[in-house]
């Protein structure tokens, strides 16, 4: 064994068996003493007992040998640190008021980081919830660098046929659509997927079997699996569920297995599976699945990119007719990268908020602790001139601070729990999120903060005192130390510190409040107040061609228009602010421009919407016509555009009368704009409002969005709208009724939460900043009591007193906040991307925020001021 | 009590290990053994010599067992013996102790 490995094993069991090492020391010595003890008695004849007694005088004190003794062992530090520990909770416990503050403040700071820190780790460093997550992509058709969609079945079985690179290709095709499990039907997430998809995921199944590759052919059995939730819920229990047959959209399904619940599969919504069976396409389009594949062992996304490249040549060879643009390439991303989307960027924001806060809280509590310090001065002096090493002393400083901290972890990782639920309710909406929990992790992570913590805020005060020479505490006191130069500066520099580090929280709160604001005051372009919504869903069965389904249409408008309270009525495909599900654009040609041959198309947000659609949302009419019901497609299709489209695209106000192409389709006629009407908010209020609408006319859908303007509270007229639809056909599937003013506010939710979290985060950080300079400044003042009541006797006027300390407060301030203002200038050019209308360096925000910042710090300064120029001459002097 | 010599910092390290030469001796017996071998001139401070043979120990020139000590009668002695590397140890530093008492003999004499 190594004279390394001998002497680390005799220390570990120095440690570990510290009893038994001390009864072997006590059974050798009192060994030791016996045996002297016998021969004196017999060299000097002495009685027993004398012998002893002179055996112990000869041995001197034992308890002091036994010191010398484990010094030599290597414990000394261990039993230094269980006095350390006790001292300091003994000086902990005696200061009450100084412990439960920095203890609460940093319970703050590391419960935030915390909160935070769970959230990041669960989003954006755990794997995602399928095996070996590293080999799966996730593959779109990317036409430009800014424009990328789903597949088409075409390319799906064109991947699926050319590739090499991966083990398994799968696709969904996601839709919402009355499934009927029990005698209802109910509008359900639904996902069309092909068995390579859970292949491909590695996702299996609890019970039953999972879809096979039997199931994808045409013609096999329709089969489907079911989410655990969906079969506890609507078919009696995994066991019960498999083998039902299940009614989705007019397809009967057999459930033949039930997914692992342990695995959340994509974003968890999707209920049902059925087996997509997908057939030969006739044409390129429709877009819109999402495919993922596995890449075999050893398979980089640059050599997946590379394969489905060579695919996407020999694809648009075979569908040229239907699909001319060459620039339609397909792309493989890193699935993880896809899931994650900005999630990054948004939680990066509250970690950076969240990181300010915490120093901010250590800045403040190693104020409390620099102030502390220098009242124990003479304590500290006197252990020195007894003989405390400087080193000791110092770590018994850090002690002191590192058991506060630890109580701030142990109050933090409390809070943190709290604050993660106000994270996942109001927090950004990003996947995954909802997993976060405090785990192991998380609670390493508060310890470790608070060492880090712990540390920092004990040294800063010991750097301050080991400075001094230990006479100067014993003989001057307090006021000798706590009154130096140097320690004033490292009281002001914790001040400037908090206000700098403060400021671009402000900033960047302030930015964000800003900026939801404006788009509170965006107009959505409809009457938000007045419009109910819904969406409809006809059976399949008996809905099965056109004729049918214009039929109940037609008459359930009539009926719903004759509801009373109802003004308007109209049918759209699509829902302007749906937020996730994102809004079906199309690609154009307009034939007075046409683009170059074998480019991208341009691209806008598309509706199939009836006539009376306009007025039942409330978009006025710009220029032209609205549909009437005779415009029927056919050989003279029309369309109507934004008033924004029309401003880009004909800025000369011409834009009625002129005809385009749309969706790629070469052997169509082309469509005539017929009228302008007002922007719609379809993505989100913050986007260009954009969009193009044709009149809903041939292969109406079975699944449409109802509109109903109406004269009072929309949700008023809920139940007499639903009975008008089941009237005409009790079959019909109704869900997610709402007024669209709430659709407003959901699509504002991130922007909120986002001003709301911050802003909170940025007031904590003010508080905690005007905590520091009121408490450092009120140290001041007491410090320089004397002086103060010397001055007011020689005639200084209260005013000129209370000025003096607001200066000097006010100064230290300025200049923290002088130096944040410069980061954050800096700093918020990060937040350009989140900001509405808002300059990422907005000089009335910035400068808002400086002013405001500004005022707390006065008003903080103000109290201890005041009190400075109430102090009683006679009294101060008298004092000391 | 005669002239006792206190030790010279270091040495103790070498008159144990010198001690221990012809066999395993318990503590009390290491501290009688020098003072018979030193004809009582040096005193062995018991609080010195523990925390010693612990160092030693620690170094691996010693290692310690329990056993019976016929002279206690028959109580349990934590009992030292030399190891491979201690017998090395204590030429290494007789040689050097040797080499440092002439040198110091050679300064007193000169005249």
């Amino acid at each position: 064994m190594s004279s390394f490995a001998h002497r680390a094993l005799r220390r570990l069991r120095a440690l570990t068996r510290r009893g038994d090492i001390e009864r072997e020391l006590d059974e050798e010595l009192a060994l030791h003493v016996a045996l002297e003890a016998a021969e004196l008695e017999r060299q000097h004849h002495l009685s027993p007992d004398d012998a002893r007694r002179r055996a112990l005088v000869a041995f001197g004190g034992i308890e002091r040998y036994k010191e010398a003794h484990r010094d030599a062992r290597g414990v000394r530090w261990l039993d230094e640190l269980r006095q350390d520990v006790r001292y300091a909770a003994r000086a902990l416990r005696r200061s009450p008021t100084f412990t439960v503050s920095a203890v609460a403040i940093l319970a703050l700071g590391i419960g935030a980081c915390t909160a935070v820190f769970s959230a990041i780790d669960a989003v954006v460093i755990s794997h995602l919830p399928y095996p070996h997550d590293e080999q799966l992509v996730r593959i779109y058709e990317r036409n430009s660098p800014t424009n990328q969609f789903g597949l088409s079945v075409a390319d799906f079985q064109a991947i699926e046929s050319w590739q090499r690179v991966f083990s398994d290709v799968g696709m969904v095709r996601s839709a919402d659509a009355p499934v009927t499990a029990g005698a209802v039907p109910q509008q359900t997430a639904v996902g069309y997927a092909t068995s390579g998809f859970f292949r491909a995921l590695g996702v299996t199944t609890s019970v039953g079997r999972g879809l096979v590759a039997a199931d994808d052919s045409a013609g096999a059995p329709p089969a489907a699996v079911v989410t655990h939730a969906f079969a506890a819920q609507q078919l009696g229990g995994d066991r019960a569920a498999v083998g039902r047959t299940i009614d989705v959209d007019g397809t009967g399904y057999t459930v033949v297995g039930v997914l692992d619940p342990r695995v959340k599969v994509m974003s968890g919504r999707t209920a049902v599976w059925p087996d997509a069976q997908p057939r030969k396409p006739t044409r390129r389009g429709p877009f819109g699945l999402l495919v993922v594949g596995r890449m075999k062992e050893g398979v980089t996304v640059a050599d997946a990119a590379r394969d489905l490249a060579s695919i996407s040549r020999r694809e648009f060879v075979v569908w040229q007719a239907s699909f001319q643009d060459r620039d339609a390439v397909l792309v493989p991303w890193s699935l993880r990268r896809t899931i994650l989307g900005d999630a990054p960027q948004s939680l990066g924001l509250f970690a950076a908020a969240v990181v300010l806060v915490m120093l901010i809280a250590a800045a403040n509590v190693a104020g409390l602790m620099l102030v502390r310090a220098a009242g124990r001065w003479r304590e500290v002096s006197v252990r020195a001139v007894l003989g405390a090493t400087r080193g000791r002393i110092a770590r018994l400083l850090i002690t002191e601070s590192i058991l506060v901290s630890l109580a701030g972890a142990v109050a933090g990782v409390a809070l943190g729990v709290g604050g993660l639920r106000v994270l996942k309710t109001i927090g950004p909406h990003v996947q995954r999120l909802d997993e976060a929990h405090m785990n192991g992790h998380a609670i390493l992570f508060a310890v470790v903060v608070a060492l880090i913590a712990g540390v920092v805020i004990g040294a800063y005060p010991v750097v301050h005192l080991s400075r001094g020479g230990t006479s100067d505490g014993v003989l001057g006191g307090e006021r000798a130390v706590g009154g130096t130069r140097r320690a004033h500066l490292l009281r002001a520099g914790l001040v400037v510190a908090e206000f700098a580090l403060a400021l671009p929280l402000l900033a960047a709160a302030g930015l964000l409040l800003n900026s939801f604001v404006r788009l509170q005051h965006v107009n959505p372009g409809f009457d938000a107040a007045h419009v109910l919504t819904m969406s409809v869903s006809l059976p399949a069965p008996r809905y099965a061609n056109d004729t049918a389904v214009v039929t109940y249409w037609t008459r359930a408008l009539d009926a719903v228009r004759a509801v009373p309270g109802v003004v308007s009525a109209g049918l759209g495909d699509q829902q302007p602010l749906t937020g996730d599900q994102g809004i079906d654009e199309n690609n154009f040609d307009l034939l007075d421009r046409p683009v170059p041959a074998g480019t991208a198309q341009p691209v806008t947000p598309w509706s199939v919407v009836t006539a009376g659609y306009f007025a039942a949302l409330g978009v006025p009419l710009v220029q032209g016509r609205m549909f009437v019901p005779n415009d029927t497609g056919g050989p003279h299709p029309v369309v109507i555009v934004s008033r924004s489209w029309a401003h880009r695209y004909f800025p000369d106000g011409t834009a009625v009368g002129r005809r385009m192409v749309s969706g790629g389709c070469t052997s169509c006629p082309p469509s005539t704009i017929v009228g302008v009407v007002g922007d719609v908010a379809y993505e989100s209020l913050s986007d260009v409002p954009e969009g193009a609408y044709e009149p809903l006319t041939e292969g109406w859908g079975r699944s449409l969005f109802l509109f109903v303007h109406t004269r009072g509270a929309p949700m008023d007229v809920v139940s007499g709208v639903n009975a008008a639809l089941r009237a005409v056909e009790p079959a019909v599937t109704l869900a997610d009724a709402a007024p669209m003013d709430t659709r407003v506010a959901a699509s504002m939710a991130d922007p909120r939460h986002a001003a709301t979290l911050v802003g909170a985060f940025a007031l904590a950080a003010a508080l905690l900043a005007a905590i520091g300079i009121f408490g450092t400044l009120s140290y001041t003042v007491s410090m320089r009591r004397r002086e103060i009541g010397v001055r007011l006797a020689l005639g200084a006027r209260g005013e000129a007193v209370t000025r003096m300390f607001v200066r000097r407060g006010m100064a230290q301030a300025a200049l923290g906040a002088v130096v944040g203002l410069v980061a954050a200038l800096i700093a918020t050019r990060w937040l350009s991307a989140t900001l509405y209308q808002v300059s990422a360096t907005d000089p009335a925000t910035l400068g808002g925020v400086l002013v405001a910042l500004l005022v707390v710090a006065l008003a903080a300064s103000w109290a201890p001021a005041r009190r400075a120029a109430a102090i009683d001459p006679a009294d101060a002097m008298r004092a000391e | 009590m005669t002239d006792h010599a206190d030790l010279l910092q270091g040495t103790l390290d070498l008159l144990v290990l010198k001690t221990l030469i012809l066999g395993p001796l318990h503590g009390w017996a290491i501290s009688k053994r020098l003072r018979q071998l030193s004809d009582d001139v040096l005193e062995v401070g018991q609080g010195s010599l523990y925390p010693a043979l612990y160092r030693l120990e620690d170094r691996g020139w010693i290692r310690a067992e329990w056993g019976t000590s016929p002279e206690a009668g028959g109580r349990r002695a934590k009992f030292y013996n030399l190891t491979a590397e201690g017998r090395k140890q204590f030429s290494a530093e007789r040689s050097q102790w040797r080499l440092f008492s002439t040198a110091v003999e050679r300064v007193l004499k000169a005249t």
